[in-house]
């Protein structure tokens, strides 16, 4: 174990810098705001800084490590050529504030990515604006809140979520001042329109749902929900979370959806970073268009006049603000480093979306497909349940592990723990909360059949474990398990200097 | 064609060993009335080497800020950021990397997010950082709706927040987007005609849940008289400062003068500007808001032998579990941003941080003499004290003055008319560890240049 404020150094000729452009020492510091005493920060060379984070690199598990199966999360190939393009300082080096006539590149892609998202999504108007899909969501419902307001729907206050939905949807219609009305699903994880019909009325803002669920399964009734939605004259919300399974092959605006949240960095992979930076634009209908975020890119034929650059072959593109703009969730234009990385994704597939959508399914029902081949031949199928009996699932795929858990006590965390020390990540443990020890498997698009193959047999041979050993598990990782409850009792946020 | 796609190929193989003759078998749960039928109207796949062709040819249409002399700032600052950072930052584990969930394969993390927040701490004067919020905007307003959440049961002035006058039209926007669904009245602080803080009319934010303010302000200045903020609203009001992170290398820690919750746009610090995002929200707080905190918070524990090992905590706070009771909606944030500042951090230690500050204040400093010197032009708020920027008054609109700089060659500054409708003449002027002695003399006559030919065509 080694520490970053263990590095002491004398001083701070570690890293040098030219000398300032004046005399420092008659800087006009009001006397009350001379800092006191330095931060106690590290004093570290540059060999030693590169040390010391190549070694937490070397602790920390990514895509590139090795098979990152994490349900919901969306865990694709990030292709290199999009972080060239983004250190590029045609998008590095500009400001949020620079004239339109110097960031007509950056315009151009915007216009193209706002346009792309709305064709994949079904929707007439995009913002780019929301740098998190929790934003999104919030920011999509704020438009829907401004839309009733505007039409002197006062009453409107509630908004109805599945119990299978992803915690943001309540706590982002919560943050917008909504009351949340939780609705149960089937036995099978699907909507259960009777318990929808139930609770709509002139108080409904929206309804919020991700279709495909969380469970991985097509909800076959989506379109009657939007018409019961619709008929009391609430909105409908897609949760794009689960995007990746359905590109080109129906959309968000078929469903009935009025508005729409795009993961930017799970759908068009923006590299995730260990929690971020992503990326949520949102897309609407016509109708709640004038309440998008601003400004949104437009474009015009080019005029006479116009300071035309490579970027300029037939149109100048523009900056609008939609007239009853609800204002701004994030102060400059959202995460447009994410936003290029995905133009350039994009730029991959064109109209083949639809291949990548298709190969992520393909993947999904082949994985568990091959795992419950694999159970069976090993004799242990019954360890493991559907989260959902269904013939086909969409991207990913849930199984609840409460049959081994009766048998012997081992349940999903153990599990999961077991295949870290066989080297994957674990897929995502304990959610959706209605299925019971559930684990949650995504493969995406980018993995080999052989990958594929080679998990679910690991995947089994997990099951066929002596329990001992995975209680135990993990043994071959950096740490073995943490404990969260000490952590969570023995507060220490910060490195202990007195310690 | 596309690539990206291992299986590409074989997917009859994958679906014979489903015993699926086709790949919409696998969509046959998908009703008929909602399937999309027609190809979607996009542009055929590309090929890398198309794809950053066109990003040259695109990106290229851009003016970049170093193409230019350059003095657009307003809160975001081009600092020169170590080639280290970026090399580093780029490793695959912690570029493709998820949100640590397994803490036993995501040590590197989770410990780098650990040393962030002790980074944070230490540069702010609180005792508790989180990992990051979105960026500085999101940051106030987060720490706004925290403050109603400790403060309002004991508030005098019931979901109520005080917020500075000069803060800018698009973060105030931010802030009334989360806060107008808790019902939280913002009301607006006063400043003085030096562009200090009114603490005369502070008294009246006593008593509300939390007083918002920053350091440098948006007009650049440091305000000596923020350190008697806290003594003036009192213990049950938070006081919330906004900063500019590199200044604390020299300026005084706002946890040393009483704040209570210090949020910022970390940027300038590890990041480049990138159009203005990704960045990285500052959230740090005394133990009394620590639970009533947004965002992820790594804490040290121990592993089952024993073993020093770290992990996310405080999680009950947050969506995932609290649902529409949580503190924040916030999840995805920003830690690879906030992992670039630590690095930058790392390596500049508190001398270099004092360094930087040094230079980045100089750097202002020498520009405000130069420009004071001009009789054409004011500097209105030129006895105080500023950090990175300050207001020059010119004798006719800032968008045409700027307009001219761009056809010499400079981006000369932001409109502040854009934030301050009545102030057309109020050009805000920035400057960096980039700036050069000669890019200052440049501005310098050019100014002198544009303001004199306006004066003369006014005496005309």
């Amino acid at each position: 174990m080694s520490h970053l404020f263990e590095h002491k150094g004398a001083d701070g000729r570690g890293y040098s810098q030219p000398e300032p452009v004046a005399p420092v020492d008659n800087l006009q510091i009001p006397s009350t705001l001379v800092r006191s005493s330095p931060p106690r920060w590290p004093r570290l060379s540059e060999p030693e800084m590169v040390r010391h984070y190549t070694w937490l690199s070397t602790r920390n598990f990514g895509i590139d490590t090795g098979f990152y199966p994490l349900g919901s999360c969306t865990m694709k190939h990030n292709p290199r050529v999009n972080e060239v393009i983004a250190q590029l300082p045609g998008i590095a080096d500009i400001h949020p504030l620079q004239p339109e006539h110097q960031i007509q590149g950056t315009l151009a892609i915007f216009h193209e990515m706002q346009d792309m998202l709305g064709i994949c999504a079904g929707m007439d108007a995009v913002t780019l604006q929301p740098v998190a899909g929790a934003q999104g969501e919030f920011t999509a419902i704020r438009c829907i809140q401004e839309y009733f307001r505007s039409r002197g729907e006062l009453g409107r206050t509630k908004v109805i979520v599945p119990d299978s939905a992803h915690g943001t949807n309540p706590a982002s219609a919560a943050m917008a001042g909504f009351e949340i009305i939780e609705i149960p699903s089937q036995e099978d994880g699907r909507i259960d329109l009777d318990a929808l019909r139930a609770v709509v009325g002139d108080d409904t803002a929206a309804m919020m749902i991700t279709n495909p669920s969380t469970l991985g399964v097509f909800e076959p009734e989506i379109a009657q929900a939007a018409e019961i939605v619709h008929d009391a004259g609430g909105q409908m919300y897609y949760d794009g979370a689960n995007f990746n399974a359905i590109l080109g092959r129906t959309s968000p605006g078929l469903m009935g959806f009025d508005a729409v949240h795009y993961n930017l960095h799970k759908t068009f992979s923006q590299p995730h970073g260990g929690g971020g930076p992503g990326s949520g634009p949102i897309g609407v209908k016509s109708h709640l268009a004038q309440f998008l975020p601003g400004p949104v890119v437009k474009r015009r034929p080019i005029l006479t006049g116009d300071q035309l650059t490579s970027a300029n072959q037939e149109w100048w593109y523009h900056w609008h603000q939609p007239a009853n703009s609800i204002g701004k969730v994030q102060q400059w234009h959202g995460n447009s480093g994410a936003v290029i990385r995905c133009w350039a994704y994009y730029r991959r597939y064109g109209r083949s979306l639809k291949t990548m959508s298709e190969h992520a399914v393909l993947n999904a029902n082949y994985l568990r497909h091959r795992i419950i081949m694999e159970a069976e031949k090993a004799g242990v199928r019954h360890l493991f349940a559907d989260g959902a009996p269904v013939d086909v699932v969409k991207h990913e795929f849930t199984i609840s592990m409460a049959p081994m858990k009766e048998e012997c006590g081992i349940g999903a965390m153990d599990i999961a723990k077991g295949l870290l020390d066989k080297g994957y990540m674990a897929p995502t443990v304990y959610f959706p909360l209605i299925v019971p020890e559930c684990m949650m498997v995504e493969p995406t698009e980018t993995e080999s059949k052989e990958t594929l193959d080679k998990f679910a047999k690991k995947f089994v041979e997990v099951l066929q474990e002596d329990p001992d050993v995975l209680h135990n598990a993990p043994i071959t990782t950096n740490v073995r398990r943490v404990d969260e409850v000490y952590a969570a009792r023995n507060l220490t946020l910060s490195y202990p200097f007195d310690e | 064609m596309v690539d990206q796609l291992p299986n590409l190929g074989r997917e009859k193989e994958m679906l014979d060993a489903m015993g699926m003759s086709s790949i919409d078998d696998l969509f046959a749960d998908i009703p008929e009335a909602v399937r999309m039928t027609e190809e979607l109207p996009l542009p055929p796949p590309q090929s890398e080497e198309e794809i950053i062709a066109d990003a040259r040819r695109l990106l290229g249409a851009n003016v970049a800020l170093g193409d230019r002399v350059n003095f657009l700032g307003a809160g975001l600052n081009r600092n020169y950021v170590p080639a280290s950072v970026f090399q580093l930052v780029t490793r695959g584990e912690f570029l493709t990397s998820y949100t640590p969930y397994q803490p036993e394969v995501s040590q590197g993390m989770l410990q780098a997010m650990w040393e962030f927040q002790t980074l944070i701490s230490e540069l702010v004067g609180l005792e508790v950082a989180n990992l990051s919020v979105y960026d500085g905007s999101t940051a106030a307003a987060e720490a706004l709706t925290c403050s109603v959440r400790v403060h309002n049961r004991k508030a005098e002035q019931k979901d109520t927040v005080y917020v500075s006058e000069l803060v800018p039209p698009s973060r105030r926007s931010v802030i009334y987007n989360y806060t107008q669904g808790g019902g939280i009245e913002v009301k607006t602080l006063r400043h003085n005609p030096d562009g200090t803080l009114d603490l005369d009319s502070l008294a009246q934010a006593a008593g509300s849940c939390g007083v918002y303010v920053e350091q440098p302000n948006p007009l650049g200045i440091l305000d000596g008289g923020l350190t008697r903020v806290k003594e003036i609203i009192g213990q049950n009001t938070a006081f919330i400062v906004g900063v500019a992170p590199v200044s604390l290398g020299i300026i005084e820690a706002p946890g040393n003068y009483g704040a209570d919750i210090v949020i910022g746009e970390g940027q300038a610090l590890g990041s480049p500007i990138t159009y203005g995002g990704p960045l990285y929200g500052i959230f740090a707080c005394t133990k009394a808001y620590l639970r009533q905190m947004p965002g992820r918070i790594v804490g040290r524990s121990i592993d089952v032998d024993g073993k020093e090992a770290f992990c996310l905590t405080l999680s009950t706070r947050e969506q995932h579990i609290r649902r529409h009771r949580a503190t924040s909606n916030i999840c995805t944030n920003e830690t690879l941003i906030a992992l670039m500042g630590a690095m930058h951090m790392s390596l500049l230690g508190p001398e270099g941080l004092a360094k930087l500050a040094q230079r980045n204040m100089a750097a202002c400093q020498l520009a405000k003499q130069k420009l004071s010197e001009i009789s054409t032009i004011a500097v209105p708020h030129q006895s105080n004290s500023h950090f990175n920027e300050f207001v020059v008054e010119l004798p006719g609109p800032a968008s045409e003055c700027i307009a001219y700089l761009d056809t010499q060659g400079l981006i000369g500054g932001f409109d502040l008319s854009t934030w301050y409708p009545e102030r057309a003449n109020w050009l805000l002027v920035s400057f960096s560890d980039q700036t050069k002695a000669t890019e200052i003399e440049l501005l310098a006559a050019h100014l002198a240049v544009w303001s004199a030919s306006l004066m003369q065509g006014v005496s005309a």
